[in-house]
């Protein structure tokens, strides 16, 4: 394809997403229209390439049609073209999983005799914290100091938790209780952000985001996701003298071809322009200050992709290191001083604007014995602490049920699971993504919601145009 | 339309339509060693020449088993033929009783068999049991006892009966303690082997009821494990009482036989129909498409019932029917699989085995599949939409320029030039035609080669002496292997 056509293909192309869609809507709407504009043109330019640049009429009448959803049917996302109402509503919910059970009675301390300081005390005089910050308003709760960092969010309505969660079907093993979390029930194949994207309908290429090695089981099922080691990495390999036509002959190859891998190499070659892209504009603002880390590392590409409006919905990052069998005063401190300062930082950057839009939930498979054990450690317990962070939610709040710890109030000696884990991300994935029934997330389980969040008010970004009133001429006899 | 099963391989080759999926070509040889083999090496398809189909099966079934075929890796696994107690001394003595060192080992010892070892039948079948009875290495409890179930129950069994290998599981202590029937007791019953043992190994979901999962679990009470982590039964902690589970019924009358009695409900469930039906199922999986026939199906759990729950009949079903010879290009590899081809195509020797064996755990590790580590009970799914990640294709595009370039310490250098073959192309043309015979085993349809042609920037009539592939062959070669020829098998 010649330099010329190309030129005038894309001008054609802008002026049809300007003329049709981008008229009169506000900025966020804007954006999402001139992303998906540049996806399809660079869709467009593949597909002209590949077709020998002589058929410019062909596939601009061809848009959205088989020949540009052939190439990549996940990559240009219904709501942002506009061709579809899609059920997706522009708002982002991360998971974040602490693997390996934090212990949720250092991190969220039952601080007062009502909650059951006493007994806490009793059995694990090492293991309360020393320095405690109490959360006004909550009847006695109170955070280990070195979640410090997150108390200015706790101020502002952008922080909450819910102590004594589990659900059902949790065993003490790490594997099971994470593979059960993470399908959402024990006889789930997929994972339950895999059917909530489901459910939201098709989107871009970048919908889905795992951070981290794999996908984790909770996105594991047919709805295509990118499992992104670091944005930094997420680069054509090998030389770049060479990377622009390899991708070139590697486009070539896959062309046409059906199956999986007929829609994934063109969805991951267009995802390395997004990606760069993205990347190019990366510059971390407000002031935030990221530690060092691979957690910190990846909430920093996310909020990177955040910013980048390249229409993520949800995303996991992993985080390993709580499985405190000893010396836990020294390594749960040091991980919790290092996952707050990283979410106050991502916070920080995405600004006050933006993270309206972006919830976070940090879960983590089970609870630790509330008593110590001989290595100054905690074996594997039950009930465990759920953090939200970030917008929509009932902030500054200490939710759901609590049974104040007492020899006789204990599931084997562990904190009890009287608040359903299920319950909480249910209602995340209703309020803040949009997802319509959760029978299918959550296919065992009666839904019970917590209110720790609000419904979206946000105006969608994606909101399709408001129908123009056709004025009809008279009716032809 | 009933599957033709062939009398021999030979007689199914030479009478299956010669057909492929495209963008793949009809090309037995390489679809032979893509699908029972883990991958194409110049020396197989030159053993696969000298004796012909059926004679490269025969000399796959003869090879040593367990370990012993490629004695190099064997002896990387150095605490793999250790009791569960010396392997937990050994640990103490070097520094960390709750260490991952034979979980580790167990892990590389696996990569490298499938990419060194010359019973490439045998560790294909091994991998496929592994995942069908799957005991996540690398999770709790079975620090000092997972090698027991890959030495004692898969790898004994690969070439024998089904029957012996599911009643050696359910004496193994990986197995016992992975889904909790050491700790089931007929006070306490613990339903998750029982469980499993229906929906996953045997007979599979909707075959059973809930009160077969609870008598299952109940009949298989006091199996446990002792101090040292060997098996034990425990009369003491047996359920003793009638019970029956679906078809099958037993008194259970004394804690005594109860080990036996078990093991009779065992013998049932592994002859069980629904239990062929389910085997067949996955095995067509695995080596034909991922969605094979109902027909082929049928014919491979007859030859799983017609031969007393034997293992080998169904392969050699599968491997003769014309189902399986008309389906290249059908399977995506999966990325172990791709990576472990990568490194066996090029013709990579085992190297500095300290070095190459863990180097191959991180990439596997990297793309997500490292053999035996699949956390839940029902394996690593074998079908192409459950692999699907940028991430992960990005890194095989890497290592297959990391190959190409010999990045990696630990692995011999390779000199690219080689694999022109003989006698030497002239011009780019026939350099890229040599260079993907060598690496897909064939041509590649006009228009990827046209690509390829298209990277180099040059006329394919460019003698090779002026060719841009004097400076471009390391970026030209990985290329290849990214194609659907070689992403595809």
């Amino acid at each position: 394809m010649n330099d010329i056509s190309r030129t005038a293909m894309t001008a054609d192309l802008e002026n049809a997403m300007t003329d049709s869609s981008t008229a009169g809507l506000p900025a966020g709407d804007a954006l999402l229209v001139g992303q998906a504009a540049d996806v399809r043109t660079q869709l467009c330019e593949q597909d002209a390439a590949w077709r020998g640049g002589h058929t410019r009429r062909t596939f601009l009448a061809g848009l959205g049609m088989v020949g540009v959803a052939a190439l990549g049917s996940q990559l240009v996302t219904t709501r942002a073209a506009y061709a579809a109402p899609g059920a997706s509503n522009g708002n982002t919910l991360i998971t974040v999983f602490l693997r390996g059970a934090a212990d949720g009675l250092r991190i969220l301390v039952p601080a007062s005799s009502d909650l059951g300081l006493d007994y806490l005390t009793s059995v694990r005089p090492k293991l309360v914290p020393t320095a405690l910050s109490p959360l006004a308003g909550t009847g006695g709760w109170a955070l280990n100091s070195a979640l410090k960092p997150l108390l200015p969010f706790w101020d502002s309505g952008e922080l909450a938790f819910v102590p004594g969660v589990s659900t059902g079907g949790i065993t003490r093993s790490h594997f099971q209780a994470q593979s059960y979390l993470e399908r959402g029930s024990d006889t789930s194949t997929t994972g339950w952000l895999d059917r909530a994207l489901a459910q939201l309908g098709p989107g871009t290429t970048f919908r889905a985001v795992a951070e981290g090695a794999t996908l984790p089981a909770a996105m594991a099922g047919e709805q295509t996701k990118l499992v992104v080691n670091s944005l930094k990495n997420f680069v054509f390999p090998g030389w770049s003298g060479v990377a622009p036509q390899s991708e070139t002959a590697i486009a070539t190859m896959y062309r046409g071809l059906t199956g999986p891998l007929g829609e994934d190499v063109p969805t991951t070659l267009a995802a390395l322009a997004t990606a760069a892209s993205a990347q190019a504009k990366a510059g971390v603002q407000n002031g935030a200050v990221y530690p060092s880390g691979n957690f910190s590392t990846a909430l920093k590409d996310l909020a990177t992709l955040l910013r980048a409006e390249v229409g993520m919905q949800v995303a996991t990052v992993d985080v390993g290191g709580w499985d405190t069998h000893t010396d836990e005063v020294n390594q749960l401190d040091r991980n919790l001083a290092s996952a707050a300062s990283s979410l106050a930082a991502f916070l920080t950057d995405l600004g006050p604007d933006r993270r309206k839009r972006v919830t976070v939930a940090v879960v983590t498979e089970f609870g630790r014995r509330i008593a110590m054990n001989a290595s100054g450690g905690t074996d594997h317990g039950h009930g465990s602490v759920v953090w939200l962070l970030g917008g929509g939610l009932q902030g500054g709040k200490v939710h759901g049920r609590w049974t104040p710890l007492a020899a006789n109030t204990l599931d084997a000696g562990d904190v009890p699971g009287v608040n359903e884990v299920f319950d909480v991300l249910g209602e995340l994935a209703q309020k803040r993504l949009g997802v319509g029934s959760l029978s299918a997330l959550f296919p065992n389980h009666s839904f019970s919601p917590l209110g720790v969040a609000n419904a979206n008010t946000i105006p969608m970004p994606n909101q399709p145009p408001p129908p123009v009133a056709i004025r009809r001429g008279p009716r032809p006899r | 339309m009933a599957t033709t099963i062939w009398p021999s391989i030979a007689a199914a080759v030479a009478n299956s339509p010669h057909i492929a999926r495209s963008p793949l070509a009809w090309d037995p040889a390489s679809l032979l060693l893509a699908r029972f083999a883990f991958g194409d090496q110049p020396a197989t398809r030159a053993e696969l020449a000298t004796y012909g189909y059926d004679g490269w099966w025969a000399r796959q079934l003869a090879m040593p088993t367990g370990y012993a075929a490629q004695p190099t890796i064997a002896a990387h696994g150095s605490l793999l033929g250790l009791s569960p107690k010396d392997v937990r001394a050994w640990l103490k003595a070097n520094g960390n009783e709750y260490g991952w060192e034979l979980m580790d080992q167990l892990t590389e010892v696996t990569l490298g068999l499938q990419t060194w070892s010359p019973a490439q039948l045998y560790e294909v079948v091994v991998d496929f049991f592994a995942n069908h009875l799957n005991v996540a290495n690398h999770s709790d409890g079975v620090w000092t006892t997972r090698h027991t179930m890959d030495r004692d129950v898969i790898r004994k069994s690969a070439f024998g009966s089904f029957t012996d290998m599911l009643l050696a599981s359910a004496k193994n202590p990986a197995m016992l303690q992975y889904l909790s029937l050491a700790q089931s007791t007929k006070s306490a019953v613990n339903e998750n082997y029982g469980r499993e043992l229906l929906e996953l190994h045997t007979v599979g979901l909707g075959n059973y009821t809930e009160d077969d999962v609870k008598s299952a679990a109940k009949l298989l009470t006091g199996r446990t494990i002792d101090a040292d982590y060997n098996y034990l039964y425990n009369p003491n902690k047996h359920y003793v009482g009638p019970l029956s589970v679906m078809g099958f019924s037993h008194p259970n009358s004394t804690a005594a036989g109860g080990e036996a009695a078990g093991d009779a409900f065992l013998t049932y469930l592994a002859s069980h129909p629904k239990t062929a039906s389910r085997l067949a199922q996955k095995l067509c999986v695995r080596f034909v498409s991922d969605t094979p026939t109902p027909s082929l199906v049928a014919a491979v759990a007859q030859a799983y019932l017609a031969n007393g729950t034997r293992i080998l009949p169904m392969l050699s079903t599968i491997v003769r029917s014309t189902e399986f010879w008309t389906s290249r290009g059908a399977k995506v590899r999966r990325p172990a699989e791709n990576l472990v081809a990568t490194v066996r195509i090029f013709g990579y020797g085992p190297g500095v085995l300290t070095t190459t064996l863990p180097t191959l755990h991180w990439m596997s590790s990297s793309v997500g599949q490292v053999p035996l580590d699949w956390s839940p009970p029902n394996g690593y799914p074998d079908v192409a939409t459950a692999w699907r990640s940028s991430g992960s294709m990005l890194n095989l595009w890497e290592y297959h320029r990391g190959f190409a370039q010999s990045w990696w310490d630990g692995f011999d250098k390779i000199d690219l030039t080689k694999l022109y073959g003989t006698p030497a192309p002239t011009t780019s043309g026939a350099a890229i035609a040599a260079l993907c015979v060598r690496l897909t085993g064939g041509k590649l349809p006009a228009a990827h080669l046209q690509a390829l042609q298209t990277f180099l920037g040059e006329p394919a009539s460019t003698p090779l002496d002026k060719s841009m592939l004097r400076w471009y062959l390391a970026h030209l070669v990985p290329l290849i292997l990214d194609s659907p020829t070689f992403a595809l098998r």
